[in-house]
């Protein structure tokens, strides 16, 4: 779309988008000022918005929680999971996007049937396989286990976004002279740049927030900060001050990957054959 | 000889005699030193829950080592994570921690699946050390001790206790509540939508929260979750009766969200100050005149939960154990109840709650003067525990399926989808399949 | 990709002449398979197995507390979970939530991707800005809206009983709208996905075809219909079966909120799957409750499949 566009759709087109900015993002922006409240003035009866502000829980989650092991593991097992699904899965959606024979249409199911499986079910056998071949407590068990379901994700989107691109590209690069992985690499592979970047992001992100799995499969010291925010569930009440301080630290860098990977999230231009 | 020779020569005699002394006491506290000093190194994991003392046992545990040279490491859980994690340590026999506080209504758990030290002999043998008698004996039997086996040993203990509004009671002319029927009585008195003022809080949500108090008020009021041979009676008429007055009390005079409240609505709803009473554990309650937590501050007054007209005078116990994982081996096994010893012993544990853990299991804490300057409420806490029922919960090992099966009953009945006794019938009927 | 690419009828005929037909085919198909290879054999290897041990499981009654009395008791799980009404109850209510949530997370993403799809600094900056609910952990999330819906004293709750819109109970302590709440919190926390996974497809179609289509003096409505929305179907497809999967699983929100309640308002099988393996560890149970699971979800793709697949096939032939 690079024509210009009348200017009252262009008003239009950005109120819509603040205002639903505005929805998604004033639960986040309350949860982020609890940290800053003393709890009495979390819940206000009646509810106000006025607040005298704190530091004591930021004070409190930092005593009490080990952020710089938390966050380190979150990253780690994060990218990690990321890394290895994106290699695994990119190929192989290529590779069934591409297959002409009608059978890899129930491999690709296949794959999405891998992420049907609720994660309660294979969460105790995989445990014990863990427990047994010596990695239950590292990071290694669920940079595993995500990149199973993530791989799974990356595959089937690969599939999808692959399916797309006109097979006219690649058969025009191969007549070129370009071998058969070049073709994937240097021609397919950019063009769907974009659906690259969406995977790797939300890959990054279910890993960030999955809280399941690591619960079970890591050690105090390999324990991400997704584990650390379900804490807050005391027996008496829930710490929602130091969960609204914890929030910060476990939204903050995701904020920032997404800014980051922004600058990759744009339109391919496609010439097309003339 | 001399009278100076005489004299130079005792104080010889006198010299030699210190001598002597300096080197038995030296040899005797270095064998103590050496022996206690001989965990020196050793690193101990605490899976802790996230209740108010879990903090303070945190920053506790640097004094332990300087004592003993070992490690603690607290890792402090929410509920469901610590059970799940404790229950996949114990089953996958993967030695995560070496210790953990157990929640009172585990005992029998553990005691069937036999996953944690049993510590009846360590306690006969070091009885003096722990001054056992000084332990609030309820405590010692609900917060570890099923059919004979000391599976933990206790460390925090809770009473439930009513917190009520003392201002509001005035207003309104009544005294505090000394029976349950007083005590509904007044809630239905001091309710008034219109200001945004009610009568009664509990927990309504749907699982254990409504499940755990519905247990308690039903207790007061005279039911019973099992029959004399241990066995489920969920329907019984006292039960029926006890939950008929528990939604009437949600109907007409509790704040109208509390059929979702789990304990941190009810807790929040009062801290507030729009409830006037509210039973409670002990360990929240000198959270009330805390004004960065109250907005009641010298509101509040603390008082026994009063039981039904005419029954005996029991009152709810709560609280957490400390137990060893069987699985770690001798030596750690040791440095755990060498910590287990010294976290509940008089000093430490006093310190624990001078500092505001609240969990109570000794006799002289609660008479102790210092701490009874910081919370004037202590003797409450003394008289509920000294006639303390640990039981109302059935500790046994099918406790789990109960209470969630109480939790959809008790839940259902307070929404209106189900009268309590249809409700009670096809509780029991689920209940008694699992015997 | 600035290189400009010419067919050549002569040279492709020329190079295909040149080689045998069935080699170039054959090292074509050995090439896709090699690079599906890894992907498989580790999907097989971590997923699977532990997959059919809980098939397995399900045929056992197995409490790993009490792994003594483990007993081979066949199909009863099945059959007794069938016979609890409550679960049965669970089956709908799930799938009403998934269904619900799903097609509101599609067309309110579908319609925020449309209104992103301009490349400038302000869509790239609000894109980010979005993303921010879905990075939150699901848990934290129902902790929030829990907060702020609570009707006694929360910022939204109070108003909405205050004023009439919700009951005095507000909406999640009242049988009849908490199942409709929850779809619009997983919405509020999913729609962004949606439109990330949308927007990537919008931005990998073909620009000419879109200008020309402009040029041609298309209406806006019409290049919808006629062209993007055609060509976006797979992307749709992918995004709704996507997403069904997760919505079925959904546990978190409604842990973190109301716990299966009022009542069975709110009861998700996968409440009964955590309950039954992660709190009572019957294993046995929870692989029962996880594996008709997997039923479910496969027979909502596969409705999905059958839905879109016709317009997808003809889309991908032009």
């Amino acid at each position: 779309m690079s024509r210009r566009p009348a200017v009252h759709a262009l008003v239009f087109q950005r109120a819509v988008l603040l205002l639903a900015t505005c929805i998604l993002l004033a639960p986040i922006a309350w949860l982020i000022t609890t940290a800053y409240k003393p709890s009495v003035d979390i819940f206000s009866f009646p509810p106000t918005l006025a607040f005298l502000p704190t530091l004591a829980n930021f004070r409190g989650a930092l005593q009490h929680f080990d952020l710089r092991h938390l966050l380190e593991s979150s990253l780690i097992i994060s990218i990690g999971s990321a890394v290895l699904s994106l290699l695994l899965g990119v190929p192989a959606g290529y590779a069934l996007a591409r297959a002409k024979a009608r059978w890899t249409i129930g491999l690709a199911y296949f794959f999405l049937a891998v992420r049907t499986v609720p994660p309660v079910a294979t969460l105790i056998p995989f445990y014990l396989i863990m427990r047994d071949i010596g990695l239950l407590g590292t990071w290694w068990a669920v940079i595993l286990l995500n990149t199973t379901l993530n791989t799974a994700f990356v595959v089937w989107m690969m599939f999808c976004y692959f399916r797309a691109l006109p097979r006219e590209m690649e058969e025009a690069a191969l007549t070129d002279g370009c071998t058969l992985f070049g073709g994937f690499w240097r021609v397919a592979l950019p063009l769907v740049r974009p659906g690259i970047i969406a995977c790797a992001l939300l890959c990054i992100m279910f890993a960030w927030n999955d809280f399941l799995y690591p619960a079970f499969l890591t050690r105090s010291e390999t324990k991400p900060i997704s584990v650390a925010l379900i804490t807050a569930f005391g027996t008496k009440d829930i710490s929602w001050g130091t969960l609204g301080a914890l929030a910060h630290f476990s939204t903050v860098p995701i904020v920032l990957l997404a800014l980051f990977l922004n600058r990759y999230f744009v339109q391919a231009l496609t010439r097309g054959i003339h | 000889m001399t009278a100076r020779q005489g004299g130079a020569r005792i104080k010889r005699r006198l010299m030699f005699a210190l001598e002597i002394a300096i080197a038995v006491s030296a040899i005797v506290s270095g064998s103590v030193q050496a022996q206690v000093k001989s965990f020196e190194g050793l690193t101990l994991k605490l899976a802790s829950q996230n209740d108010q003392f879990a903090a303070v046992l945190a920053d506790l545990t640097p004094e332990f080592k300087q004592a003993t040279g070992v490690t603690v490491k607290v890792d402090i859980l929410s509920y469901p994570d610590l059970l799940t994690k404790m229950t996949a340590d114990f089953v996958g026999h993967t030695k995560s921690y070496d210790l953990y506080t157990t929640d009172i209504v585990w005992a029998g758990q553990l005691a069937a699946s036999g996953s944690t030290v049993v510590l009846n002999d360590l306690i006969k043998r070091d009885a003096a050390e722990i001054k056992v008698d000084d332990i609030y004996p309820v405590l010692m039997n609900a917060l570890g001790n099923f059919k004979g086996k000391q599976v933990a040993f206790p460390f925090a203990g809770y009473a439930n206790i009513l917190a009520y509004r003392k201002d509001l009671y005035e207003q309104a002319g009544l005294q505090p509540p000394s029976t349950m029927e007083d005590l509904v009585a007044a809630a239905y008195r001091l309710t008034d939508p219109t200001k945004h003022i009610y009568g009664f809080v509990a927990n309504g949500q749907k699982g254990p929260a409504v499940a755990q108090d519905w247990m308690q008020y039903n207790k007061q009021m005279g039911g019973d979750i099992l029959d004399k041979d241990g066995k489920p009676a969920l329907n019984s008429a006292a039960n029926i009766k006890s939950l008929t007055v528990y939604k009437d009390l949600f109907q007409k005079a509790a704040p109208p969200g509390a059929v979702d409240y789990d304990w941190d609505g009810r807790e929040t709803s009062f801290r507030q100050g729009i409830v006037a009473n509210m039973q409670t554990w002990s360990i929240g309650a000198a959270g009330y005149s805390d004004p960065s937590q109250s907005k009641v501050v010298g509101k509040v007054g603390i008082i026994v939960a009063p039981p039904g007209k005419g029954l005996p005078k029991y009152y709810g116990v709560g609280g957490w154990g400390l137990a060893i994982n069987k699985d770690i081996d001798q030596k750690q096994q040791e440095a755990a109840w060498l910590f287990i010893k010294w976290a509940t012993s008089p000093s430490v544990h006093k310190e624990l709650n001078e500092k505001g853990g609240g969990s109570y299991i000794r006799i002289s804490e609660t008479h102790d003067p210092d701490l009874l300057k910081k919370y004037p409420f202590l003797p409450v806490i003394d008289e509920s525990l000294v006639n303390g029922d640990g039981d109302y919960r059935p500790r046994i090992p099918q406790y789990p399926q109960i209470q969630d099966i109480l939790g959809d009953a008790v839940n259902a009945v307070l929404v209106g989808n189900v009268e309590p006794q249809k409700a009670l019938d096809e509780a029991q009927a689920k209940a008694a399949r699992l015997f | 990709m600035g290189k400009q690419i010419e067919l050549s009828r002569e040279s492709s005929g020329s190079l295909i002449s040149t080689k045998p037909v069935m080699t170039f085919a054959r090292y074509r198909r050995l090439f896709l398979v090699l690079l599906c290879a890894p992907a498989f054999v580790y999907v097989l290897a971590v997923a699977v197995w532990p997959l059919l041990q809980g098939v397995y499981f399900s045929l056992y009654e197995y409490n790993l507390m009490r792994p003594a009395s483990r007993a081979f008791v066949g199909l009863q799980n099945y059959r007794d979970f069938w016979a609890d009404e409550a679960a049965r109850g669970a089956i709908i209510t799930t799938s009403i939530f998934t269904f619900s949530a799903v097609t509101l997370e599609l067309i309110l993403g579908l319609g925020l991707a449309l209104l992103l799809w301009r490349d400038s600094v302000f869509e790239r900056a609000l894109l980010a800005l979005l993303l921010i609910p879905v990075t939150v952990t699901p848990v934290a999330v129902g902790l929030i809206f829990r907060a702020l819906l609570a009707p006694d004293f929360g910022v939204l709750g109070y108003y909405f009983a205050e004023w009439g819109l919700s009951g005095p109970r507000g909406f999640l302590g009242n049988p009849a709208t908490a199942l409709w709440t929850l779809v619009a919190i997983d919405a509020w926390e999913w729609t962004p996905l949606v439109t990330l996974i949308l927007l990537a497809g919008l931005k990998s179609l073909p620009t000419d075809i879109l200008e020309a289509a402009e040029a041609d003096g298309a209406t806006l409505a019409q290049r919808f219909r006629l062209i993007i929305l055609p060509m976006l179907l797979p992307t749709i497809f992918l995004a709704a079966v996507l997403r069904s999967m997760d919505a079925f699983k959904v546990f978190d929100i409604i842990f973190a909120t109301t716990n299966g309640g009022p009542g069975d308002a709110t009861n998700t099988m996968m409440l009964f799957a955590v309950k039954e393996g992660l709190q009572f560890f019957n294993i046995g149970r929870a692989s029962t409750v996880a594996n008709l699971m997997i039923v479910c979800i496969a027979l909502f793709s596969v409705a999905f499949v059958i839905l879109i697949r016709g317009a997808d096939r003809k889309a991908n032939e032009r």
